[in-house]
């Protein structure tokens, strides 16, 4: 099953992030809990964990970009 | 955008975010986390933790660090009291940190709401402590009487930043006012603890702190926290500076010097956080 992962609206007034780091790759393992990315917002820097488990098939963002809340920023399969 | 410090990293999990935002806002109730963009929400929440902010999302003062919404506030809810303590007790939480929009439109600034949620609080959730941090009231003693006489554990008042930065910070706040309310509070109830917090990072000299921090010490004050500013947005206050974790740590240890009983000060310290903590640790 495939599981798209969004940019998440870090606080109230939030229109977008920009992705700071990525810390799994495609291809690379994650487990539900675990950091899958660095978002960058005003005021800091929120470690994202990941909702579920299974194998990074995509990521859709690079680091240094800019991603509006709710695009897809990673797909999971798993 | 500048690049944050690594020092300013939280973690976030956004289905235990979404789980306690869902039922804050099935019962009508609002958080000081979510309203004002706290940064350690995400961590709060995990730990099924959160700050109430009662009498309203809107406030009637419009200070310049401040995220909450400023505008025309709703009616007192009577049934928010009770909703408050049922939340706190489906969260299951042992320390209850209470907090509110400032009030001047209500002749009692809210007091009267504050007490009927510590009352609340201590019929649902027997056991738990409460800690409330509340506005200045205008100074009024006789507001102030009401919150004490409901019995919280912790009376909060926060000073937010030194006396030299109040008219770019706290426009509508007088220092002095707000010293008073911490010191009334302790000459009334010397048994319930004080406590208050102020934001570095404005441009705050470390002299002006400490002569802050003397001057909370002198009103008896308990409990000091410290923490960086962060800015809501380009709209408000600049930032002037982040302050490293070494230099908060200097500041802790000056004001364990100086005899407050307890001290937080860190980057992401905010005077709510770890509230818990801090009054066990006593």
């Amino acid at each position: 099953m495939k599981t798209e992962i969004r940019m998440p609206r870090l606080n109230a007034d939030m229109k977008d992030g920009m992705l700071a780091r990525w810390n799994k790759q495609t291809g690379d393992a994650v487990q539900q809990g675990e950091i899958l990315c660095e978002i960058e917002t005003d005021k800091v820097v929120s470690e994202i964990e990941a909702s579920c488990s299974g194998t990074v098939a995509q990521l859709c963002a690079q680091e240094g970009d800019r991603v509006p809340v709710g695009q897809v920023i990673a797909v999971v399969e798993g | 955008m500048e690049r944050k410090p690594a020092w300013l990293k939280v973690t976030y999990n956004q289905q235990e975010v979404e789980q306690i935002a869902g039922m804050m806002q099935a019962m009508g109730l609002h958080t000081v986390c979510r309203e004002a963009n706290c940064p350690n929400m995400g961590e709060c929440y995990k730990k099924h933790t959160a700050t109430f902010m009662i009498l309203g999302s809107r406030c009637t003062r419009n200070c310049r660090f401040c995220n909450v919404t400023h505008g025309r506030p709703e009616p007192v809810d009577p049934a928010e009291p009770q909703h408050v303590a049922d939340a706190a007790k489906a969260l299951g939480l042992r320390h209850v940190v209470v907090t509110c929009v400032t009030r001047d439109d209500l002749p009692d600034g809210g007091a009267g709401q504050f007490a009927a949620t510590i009352s609340a609080i201590r019929r649902t959730v027997p056991g738990a402590t409460v800690e409330v941090l509340i506005s200045d009231m205008q100074g009024r003693t006789d507001s102030l009487d009401t919150v004490i006489a409901a019995g919280p554990d912790v009376i909060n008042h926060n000073l937010e930043t030194v006396p030299q930065l109040y008219a770019q910070v706290r426009p509508q706040a007088v220092y002095q006012r707000s010293l008073d309310v911490l010191r009334y509070v302790k000459q009334k109830a010397p048994h319930i603890l004080t406590k208050t917090g102020i934001m570095v990072g404005l441009g705050e000299t470390d002299e002006q702190i400490y002569a802050l921090m003397r001057d909370v010490r002198a009103v008896g004050c308990d409990i000091l926290t410290i923490g960086q500013y962060l800015q809501p947005s380009e709209r408000h206050v600049a930032l002037q500076a982040y302050i490293t974790p070494e230099k908060f740590a200097e500041y802790k240890q000056k004001g364990e010097e100086m005899g407050f009983r307890y001290v937080a000060s860190g980057p992401l310290v905010r005077s709510s956080y770890k509230a818990q903590e801090a009054l066990r640790g006593l």
